[in-house]
């Protein structure tokens, strides 16, 4: 639940507790002008008692003074910095800023005022209320005005600081995008001075750092205090071969299952041999020659050519044919 | 020649040759030490390396070598840069006012990368730097680390995952507002 009190009793609280982070000139403003008729008043009115009342709220208004442009010099340093560390938005960041530094010069205006009422702006008032209490109360106000003073010009320099930190980043979020859509174009290195701003860059991040190997000298081997260096290397050496080792994963069950493949292999050295001592035909020996396991007519055709290609040299190719159903064949005999 | 360099001159020199920066805002009080090093002596370390073909680079709140002599190609450095302008635009995409002294956790851009479309497509486009890479998460692991590799930024809470954006990343910022784009493209419109 949320409970929003009464804007009056904000206001109050606020004033009361000085919690109000708003930078209220216009409350000095008001201040200054009551200043202006007390003093008024009092150099007007001959009765002592009552002037010691206007000379009396005089000094309360002094005392207010002095407190509230410390506040607001206070309020607005810090606002200036939330404003810059907090705001995500550039826009309202500039915005406000700016905004800051307007109220800036509203209370540089203010105490400039009360500096010139100080040092002679009310001189015949001053001469003619002044008592201790009065001094005091003016040196405690110069001394906070000046002070004041100081914090205001470190607060113009802030913001000058801060407003020109934001536009340069501004700038060069614009920047970027604008380079990266080249970038993403392919448009780049044409459309800016990309390869001269590369070309004049010789950063060793940019190039790449090169590792130099420098040899050992062959003397500094030779001696003792190399053993350490030598023992190094050996064992790199050693342990390199040892982690070479490339293992395969496990065979998976699957893997293991025995995988029978029937390849039907025909032995023709075999069946030439056969032949040759025959000394049949070749045709009709194909046809009835048992083999070790069920082989088809086309394949018996398909033998028949493959022997007679293959072993032409030592087979009698004659010029007679024989007829089987509708094949017509060489007659092909042992030479 | 200067003889009063102080000590750490080779530790700087070992470190700069790498390829880092030296950044003031380190959290590493080894390299904070270095930094004061250099802007101590600096003229008498940038005329020590110059010697050796090293530029001791000055750059805002860090320091870095350059080379007298180019070692590398243009096409490599133009990978380089491409994965530069990527990263700034990822992070800049993240949160505008990202830059120097930033804090962030992984877990927050991870989680903004989660609702945002247009991070999500800047992460996809991150792919290409990091091959093998295919979760989000992943890459942007791989992205942080490599920029903290490269000294960009440092883990400053390893149980919450925080980082610290060092100095070094004015580098890349000033690297990129030195690109001058030609007038007539200055009206196209960026996504």
């Amino acid at each position: 639940m949320y409970v929003e009190l009464d804007e009056r009793f904000l206001d109050f609280f606020e004033l009361l507790l000085e919690a109000n982070e708003d930078i209220n000139t216009a409350t000095i403003d008001e201040n200054i002008r009551q200043l202006h008729e007390q003093m008024d008043y009092f150099q007007k009115e001959n009765v002592a008692a009552r002037r010691k009342n206007y000379l009396r709220s005089v000094k309360s208004i002094f005392r207010k003074i002095a407190k509230v442009t410390v506040r607001n010099v206070i309020t607005l340093q810090q606002n200036i910095d939330n404003t810059f560390k907090n705001e995500p938005n550039y826009q309202i960041k500039i915005a406000k800023l700016e905004s800051l530094d307007r109220k800036r010069l509203d209370i540089q205006r203010l105490i400039h005022h009360m500096e010139t009422l100080l040092t002679g702006g009310e001189a015949l008032f001053f001469s003619q209320a002044m008592d201790d209490e009065l001094a005091d109360i003016l040196l405690m106000l110069r001394s906070e005005l000046q002070i004041s003073s100081h914090h205001l010009i470190k607060a113009q320099q802030d913001i000058i600081n801060y407003l020109n930190q934001i536009r340069t980043q501004v700038v060069l979020v614009e920047k970027i995008r604008k380079v990266k859509y080249l970038r993403d174009q392919l448009e780049l290195r044409a459309k800016s001075n990309f390869a001269e701003v590369l070309k004049a860059d010789h950063s060793v991040m940019l190039e790449g750092a090169i590792q130099p190997l420098f040899k050992l000298s062959l003397d500094y081997l030779a001696s003792d205090a190399a053993r350490d260096v030598l023992l190094k290397v050996s064992g790199q050496q050693k342990n390199g071969i040892r982690t070479r080792r490339n293992e395969a994963e496990a065979f998976s069950d699957d893997e293991l299952v025995q995988q029978m493949v029937d390849d039907v292999f025909v032995n023709l050295d075999e069946v030439m041999a056969h032949f040759l001592a025959s000394g049949d035909e070749l045709f009709p020996f194909l046809l009835h020659y048992s083999f070790h396991h069920e082989v088809g007519l086309d394949e018996r055709l398909t033998l028949f050519c493959q022997i007679a290609s293959l072993y032409e040299p030592k087979l009698d190719i004659r010029e007679e044919y024989g007829r089987y159903l509708h094949y017509e064949y060489a007659k092909i005999y042992p030479l | 020649m200067n003889t009063t360099l102080p000590k750490i001159t080779a530790k700087i020199f070992e470190y700069l040759q790498k390829g880092l920066l030296i950044s003031s805002n380190s959290m590493d009080e080894e390299v904070r030490k270095m930094y004061f090093a250099i802007e101590e002596h600096y003229e008498d370390m940038y005329e020590y390396f110059s010697q050796i073909n090293y530029c001791l680079e000055r750059g805002n709140e860090y320091f870095h070598f350059s080379r007298t002599e180019p070692k590398a190609t243009l096409e490599q450095k133009v990978t380089k840069a491409y994965y530069w302008i990527d990263v700034l635009d990822f992070f800049k995409t993240y949160d505008e006012a990202f830059g120097v002294g930033t804090r962030f956790r992984q877990e927050a851009i991870l989680m903004e990368v989660g609702i945002n479309v247009v991070l999500q497509n800047k992460v996809d486009g991150m792919k290409k730097h990091f091959s093998g890479k295919e979760m989000r998460r992943e890459i942007l692991q791989s992205m942080l680390e490599r920029l903290k590799r490269e000294s960009f930024i440092e883990l400053e809470n390893p149980d919450t995952n925080t980082y610290k954006v060092m100095t070094a990343w004015n580098y890349l910022e000033q690297l990129v507002a030195s690109i001058q784009i030609t007038e007539e493209t200055e009206d196209e419109k960026p996504e």
